[in-house]
């Protein structure tokens, strides 16, 4: 859901932007105060392997194709939703500026949708439903899908205000395409986090491993 | 358990082997944006194919425009899948190395402060 800058005017690529630096500059402080530099190697990887997977893109039916965003991920795995802004913002810097996929003018607006959205609807769905389902998998998906599905929609009232999607058909169309895209979110979400938490537990935030904080068996 | 070398190594190399299937495997369907773009331009209708000719308007007025490097993760028709191969390659190298960049100076400019 990257877009590009022909669909939304400077001045409000200006304000997105705005917006977004307020919370890169909290991320940024997550970072410094809060990131374990034992966590640098997840981090990194992380950063690497959401670059690669969001260009796979899967066919969802009705000629539309999708891919991972990774922001619930990112946000899950490091405990944090400023996790998903950080990592993400660095991933979309990369992908505008050398691969012109999303705009450089309306970055703050992919910035917004899919780091500062994704990663608190992602990490806030996660951490709700943890405490109610206590069911890494449920919570896990239901959290990427929501934080694929919610920004999806916040992009279509971006492109409403832009002049360039009617609001109704806008959101409908983005509603049901993301609502697909999402399961993929969703699958992938909690395949990536067994499988760190199979190679690396000590790396995973002990959000994931339920109130208690046990360690995984 | 796994050492940090290792996990990086093998995070790295899953995330190549992603990429680089991606390159011969990803679908040339537009995503769920563009998709909803041809949507609402009437070029497609809401559950059907994407015709293969269609191409959206853009509006370049009061909008930003810019060449990229390696527009579309490719180096132009010329060098085919070899240079979507170096473009996925060069991407994941360089998100990789841009977070670590980004990290270090941050925790250096935490500790030059104290």
């Amino acid at each position: 859901m990257h877009i590009p800058d022909a669909f939304i005017p400077i001045w409000q690529g200006a304000i997105y932007w705005i917006i977004a630096l307020i919370f890169i500059a909290l991320a940024l402080r997550w970072a410094k105060n809060e990131l374990n530099e034992e966590k640098l190697p997840l981090v990194a990887v992380l950063a690497a392997a959401i670059f690669a997977i969001q260009s796979f893109n899967i066919p969802v039916s009705m000629g539309t194709s999708g891919h991972l965003v990774g922001g619930a991920l990112v946000a899950i795995l490091l405990g944090s939703p400023f996790a998903a802004v950080f990592i993400l913002t660095m991933v979309l810097i990369v992908q505008a500026v050398v691969f012109g996929d999303g705009g450089i003018v309306v970055l703050g607006a992919n910035i917004i949708n899919m780091g500062v959205i994704g990663g608190f609807v992602g990490f806030y769905t996660f951490k709700g439903l943890m405490a109610a389902t206590k069911s890494m998998p449920v919570s896990a998906f239901i959290a990427a899908w929501l934080a694929c599905f919610i920004p999806a929609l916040a992009a279509s009232v971006q492109l409403f205000f832009a002049g360039t999607f009617p609001l109704v058909e806008g959101l409908i169309a983005m509603g049901i395409y993301h609502a697909i895209i999402g399961v993929i979110e969703g699958v992938i979400t909690v395949a990536a986090i067994y499988l760190i938490m199979n190679v690396r537990p000590d790396l995973v935030d002990n959000g994931v491993y339920g109130a208690k904080g046990a360690a995984a068996a | 358990m796994m050492d940090n070398k290792t996990f990086i190594a093998a995070g790295l190399i899953i995330a190549l082997i992603i990429g680089l299937i991606a390159v011969f495997a990803a679908s040339s369907d537009p995503d769920g944006l563009e998709s909803t773009a041809f949507v609402v331009q009437g070029l497609k209708t809401l559950t059907g194919q994407t015709p293969p000719d269609a191409e959206l308007q853009e509006n370049h007025e009061g909008t930003f425009s810019y060449e990229s490097l390696m527009p579309d993760y490719s180096l132009g028709e010329d060098w085919g899948p070899l240079g979507g191969i170096i473009a996925i390659v060069v991407g994941t190298i360089l998100a990789f190395l841009v977070v670590i960049g980004l990290v270090y100076t941050v925790k250096m400019a935490t500790k030059t402060n104290q």
